[in-house]
């Protein structure tokens, strides 16, 4: 074995160039990271394996374990170590969770890899004054960047979710989350806006995920009788089972879920019948089904290679390589540093989720959101949110 | 501790060569893996990347299982909740170095109080519960770990929540010494960290053995073997077995303070589940149970089965291209669970005592368990 | 007061199905002093073929005298399985190590339940899976404000019985004579005739039966299986078996419900995310104070 981990250290190939993703590859956010695998690999293929002057080589990582079922700090140090070590990488596609954005971007910063994600969306990753004290600077130990997100943060999402239910009617919120970075940021957020707006917030709760039922729970949501019922969470977080349970505890309040929970599993674990025209998912940019140009040809290779719609963050996936693979061409030699220069210079892309570009802090200028609905087991179209078009007046 | 000679005189009376090797290792294995370990870094090039910090978390396990075998192993009392005080440990170091909070104390200092404060909180714990028989015990300490992962989570203002505490400064942060930027020397690269651990596993190694023929040593033997006759030669049980559980949690505190440094952050409170727990508990009966060599054994089978062994598998398999569809039949880590399962299984049928058994213990253990 | 009797009706029911699979617990633990780690996951398993089957009859369609039917068949059938499951593991692996060191056989069982998780994560994959509503929602207690569905009450209805079918067995059988001979002194058994593995298997299958039983309530009631689903369910259980005084069948029962209590007013008085804490904070408390479980009674170390 040792001898198989020098050959990760010989010298630099000129001729090749590797693209690293660190995403869960075990355990049960499997399903989502298995259509961000797919995305990379079709930007991949679609440049026919070459950028510029080099061949470029895919290595899919992993950064959960078997025994812990998901995201390990541990994993997801070594990944990103790994990265770093090896001359040849010259993008790193993640992470999925936030938390472990949090443990690789200091490491890959003192690298100047450049980093992008297709699915984090915690705030203080990259927003000064929004996140916890210190951050985003501690993620920068060298004070440059490198870290560059494809998909809008939290703040996009959480606020202007509230916005929406007060443009329904609603007028009391319960509010639960995972106690997880994402879903108990962006719950947060959600609650920090109600009671800008003046709905009720009649509690908030965390719940815990490894939980296995939480029927007490929606006893007590329903005893406070809300008119929605908002979760900060994943479908791995138990989203599916809380819309059981809210089902069975006979309450008729409206559910508003995050993107984490906008893939298919989400709908069979919880039962198509218990979210039926009451569930409402928001998600930052187009959903596949919406997207035009670029981002509609990728969907319709999608369907005719797997036989199926693309989840939502494959696009994603899809997108950051290309940007990853962009600045690789654009730059023509293999400099970390100016790589990731050029990826966070990117202004106006035209790309798969439309015309977009990175502002200060390597985040999208994509300010829209998409609301959708539960209906017949699918997810349909209900309304496009853009932050920049209509503050919504308290 | 020193094994027999083997039988290494021929006909002749001459000590063949490789007989006198074979005795030296067998005799002086802790020297031989040292030095393989000490200079492994200046050969093994790959322990500058990943792998060393793969390595790195091993030896810490390794000093989370020598604090937890001194109550299985030296003491017999069954704990399932070791992780917590791994757990406190990193997170009473990350309070005291953390940029968030005022104290941002030296490593040593920070390390040597968080040690001690979780030796204080076992104390606490043991105190009120010792007096429960053994499996009452052990259901006490997993509760525990249930407890303390859960405030840990809820406490959001002191520990930070699920995004744990960060970022925790390497050693040394600041320092210069002869031009070199430690902490960042430390970030850089993980040999340092890796020597670091090393020498902190060492260092638990000596005075492991020296405890183990100390007076408080053969009195946690004592007590394993007969509380009754133990006691009725002179020898406070209680106190016995409450210096044992502060022992314990010193050294799994102290385990926890390299785990929160070498990550540069606590990670959330789920890293120190119960699961966690169990996987070093496994380790230290699956290597021997009071036995030192036994339990670095076991931790570097089993911990290293899952953070060296695996993602390397996995890796591999990928880069050999052998699974282009990605079935998880056709993966390394989707068969994980059964072949450690397996491995549990076979090693407790055919080594009911574990892979180096402690010779007293398997003495001992061989005239029955009542 | 309403709120407190539906928060008291949820607990009893969670309660009850807790305490089905702390009954397996204690008895592998009253016979021969096992923490069988892998009980949670046999449970899993369980679940699993119960999913299986419903799925390939097509039992959501079913209504009726068919569905409580095909529900009775679903428990006997899982209940074989696990029986034949739990006395197969006992007979490979634990038997060859009745005279180990104490914690041997526990390292086995965790083993084991590792085995049977990545069994689990072939059968059913890495996502959660649904496990489809085969009883009407309709609600029983409309009238007095309450919830309480069919399915809560299917709880209930497996439960009780097969409590006290376990009772009459272990006092008044002459099997149940033999467990009680086995578990007090193997060796003292034996010297009266009792087939002592044969007793012990006996009580694995029966154990096992009861976790076939709880794994189909289990579907049927949380509506959610997963190949993790055994970790969660087998450590309340488990500590319920204990808080109850392990190794006594109406101790685990007892326990099952004060676990199930705790749960839903914690949950209700204090917040869900303090549940966990909560409920192990009670039982180190109970345990300091009564360190031989609630309906335990103190036995005499043994010298």
């Amino acid at each position: 074995m040792g001898l198989a981990m020098v050959a990760g250290c010989r010298p630099a190939d000129p001729t090749l160039v590797k693209i690293v993703s660190s995403l869960p590859r075990t355990g049960s956010a499997k399903q989502q990271s298995d259509t961000i695998v797919r995305g990379i690999r079709m930007a991949i293929e679609e440049a026919e394996g070459r950028v510029g002057p080099f061949r470029v080589e895919y290595l899919d990582l992993d950064d959960s374990t078997a025994a812990a079922g998901q995201w390990t700090s541990e994993s997801e140090a070594a990944n990103a170590r790994r990265a770093l070590q090896d001359p040849d990488v010259m993008a790193y596609i993640g992470t999925f969770n936030s938390g472990a954005a949090k443990v690789s971007m200091p490491i890959l910063n003192l690298g100047d890899l450049l980093m992008v994600s297709p699915a984090n969306t915690a705030v203080g990753l990259t927003k000064p004054g929004l996140g916890a004290p210190g951050e985003p600077e501690v993620y920068r130990p060298t004070g440059r960047l490198n870290y560059t997100r494809v998909v809008p943060a939290d703040d996009l999402q959480g606020p202007l979710s509230a916005d929406w239910a007060k443009q329904r009617g609603v007028k009391r919120v319960y509010i639960l989350d995972d106690n997880e970075v994402y879903g108990k940021g962006i719950a947060d957020l959600f609650d920090e806006r109600c009671r800008e707006l003046g709905i009720e917030v009649l509690g908030h709760d965390s719940i815990d995920a490894k939980a296995q039922e939480f029927k007490s729970l929606m006893a007590s949501v329903k005893a406070a009788n809300p008119d929605l019922v908002y979760f900060g969470g994943t479908t791995q977080s138990k989203g599916g089972q809380l819309a059981k349970d809210m089902t069975s505890a006979g309450i008729g309040a409206i559910l508003m879920v995050p993107d984490g929970c906008r893939e298919q599993v989400f709908i069979d674990s919880a039962g198509a019948s218990n979210l039926e025209g009451r569930c409402f998912v928001t998600f930052g940019g187009l959903p596949p089904e919406k997207l035009t140009g670029k981002g509609q040809a990728f969907v319709e290779r999608y369907r005719q290679k797997f036989g199926e719609l693309p989840e939502a963050y494959a696009v994603y996936g899809y997108e950051a390589t290309c940007v990853a693979l962009k600045a690789i061409r654009d730059v023509g030699a293999k400099d970390r540093r100016a790589i990731a220069d050029k990826a966070l210079a990117i202004q106006d892309f035209d790309g798969a989720l439309g015309r977009w570009g990175f502002d200060a802090n390597g985040d999208t200028t994509m300010r829209t959101l998409t609301v959708s609905v539960v209906k017949g087991g699918k997810f349909e179209f209900e309304a496009v949110l853009d932050a920049a078009a209509e503050p919504v007046a308290p | 501790m020193k094994p027999n000679r083997p039988a290494t005189h021929d006909a002749t009376g001459a000590v063949p060569l490789r007989h006198w090797v074979w005795a030296f290792v067998c005799e002086r294995w802790d020297l031989v893996a040292l030095s393989v370990l000490a200079v492994a870094p200046l050969m093994v090039p790959a322990l500058g990347g990943a792998l060393g910090g793969q390595v790195t978390t091993l030896f810490i396990y390794c000093i989370l299982a020598l604090g937890l075998n001194v109550m299985v192993g030296y003491t017999g009392l069954v704990h399932l909740g070791i992780a917590a005080f791994f757990g406190i440990g990193a997170y009473l170091f990350a309070i005291l170095t953390v940029p968030m909070y005022p104290f941002q104390m030296r490593f040593v200092t920070a390390a040597a109080i968080s040690a001690l404060a979780t030796a204080g909180i076992g104390l606490a714990l043991g105190a009120p519960t010792l007096r429960l028989r053994g499996d009452y015990l052990a259901i006490v300490t997993l509760g525990f770990g249930e407890v303390a992962k859960v405030t840990l989570r809820n406490l959001e203002q002191i520990t930070g929540g699920m995004k744990g505490l960060n970022p925790v400064p390497p050693p040394g942060a600041g320092l210069k010494v002869g031009g070199i930027d430690l902490g960042l020397a430390f970030a850089i690269d993980p040999r340092w960290f890796y020597y670091l651990s090393l020498a902190v596993l060492a260092g638990v190694v000596v005075a492991m053995r020296r405890l183990e023929h100390s007076r408080l040593g053969r009195a946690w033997v004592a007590v394993r073997e007969d509380e009754l006759a133990a006691s009725a030669m002179g020898i406070s049980a209680t106190r016995v077995k409450l210096s044992a559980f502060a022992m314990s949690s010193a050294v799994a505190g102290l385990a926890g303070c390299l785990y929160a440094a070498s990550l540069s952050t606590t990670a959330d409170p789920n890293a120190y589940d119960f699961n966690r727990s169990i996987m070093v508990l496994c380790a230290v009966i699956l290597g021997g149970l009071g036995s030192i060599p036994g339990t670095l054994l076991g931790v570097a089978l089993l911990v290293g089965f899952d953070t060296v062994l695996a993602p390397w598998a996995d890796s591999a398999i990928q880069q050999w291209n052998i699974n282009p569809s990605g079935s998880s039949l056709l993966s390394f880590s989707g068969w994980r669970l059964a072949i450690f399962g397996l491995a549990l299984v076979l090693v407790m049928r055919y080594r009911p005592e574990g892979l180096v058994p402690s010779r007293r213990m398997a003495a001992e253990l061989h005239e029955g368990h009542a | 007061m309403q709120f407190f009797l539906q928060q008291c009706l949820i607990g009893l029911t969670n309660g009850a199905l807790v305490a089905l699979v702390a009954l397996g617990y204690t008895m592998v633990y009253g016979i021969i002093r096992l923490i069988n780690f892998a009980h949670g996951d046999l449970i899993m398993l369980g679940a699993c073929l119960a999913l299986t089957v419903v799925s390939a009859l097509g039992m959501a369609g079913w209504s009726g005298a068919a569905t409580w039917l095909g529900i009775v068949m679903l428990i006997a059938l899982c209940g074989l399985f696990c029986g034949a499951i739990n006395v197969a593991v006992d007979r490979i692996v634990y038997r060859p190590l009745r005279d180990a060191p104490k914690l041997a056989p526990l390292v086995s069982a965790i083993g084991v339940s590792f085995i049977f998780m990545n069994i689990g994560l072939f059968w059913l994959g890495p996502a959660d899976r649904s496990f489809p509503e085969l009883l009407p929602a309709t609600n029983l207690l409309a009238g007095e404000g309450l919830q309480f569905t069919m399915k809560d009450l299917l709880v209930l209805l497996v439960v009780v019985p097969l409590m006290i079918a376990l009772t009459v067995l272990v006092k008044s059988t002459r099997l149940g004579k033999a467990m009680r001979a086995v578990s007090q002194d193997p060796t003292a058994a034996a010297l009266v005739g009792i087939d002592v593995d044969r007793v012990i298997g006996a009580t694995f299958f029966v154990g096992g039966f009861l976790g076939g039983a709880a794994s189909v309530i289990y579907g049927l009631y949380i509506n959610t299986i997963g190949f993790q689903m055994g970790f969660q369910n087998g450590l309340y259980a488990f500590t319920a078996a204990v808080l109850g005084g392990i190794g006594s069948i109406p101790g685990a029962v007892v326990g099952g419900i004060v676990i199930g209590l705790v749960r839903a007013l914690s949950s209700a008085y204090v917040g869900e995310r303090w549940t966990g804490a909560i409920v192990f904070a009670i039982l180190i408390v109970i345990l300091v104070f009564r360190p031989e479980g609630l309906v335990g009674r103190a036995v005499k170390e043994k010298v």
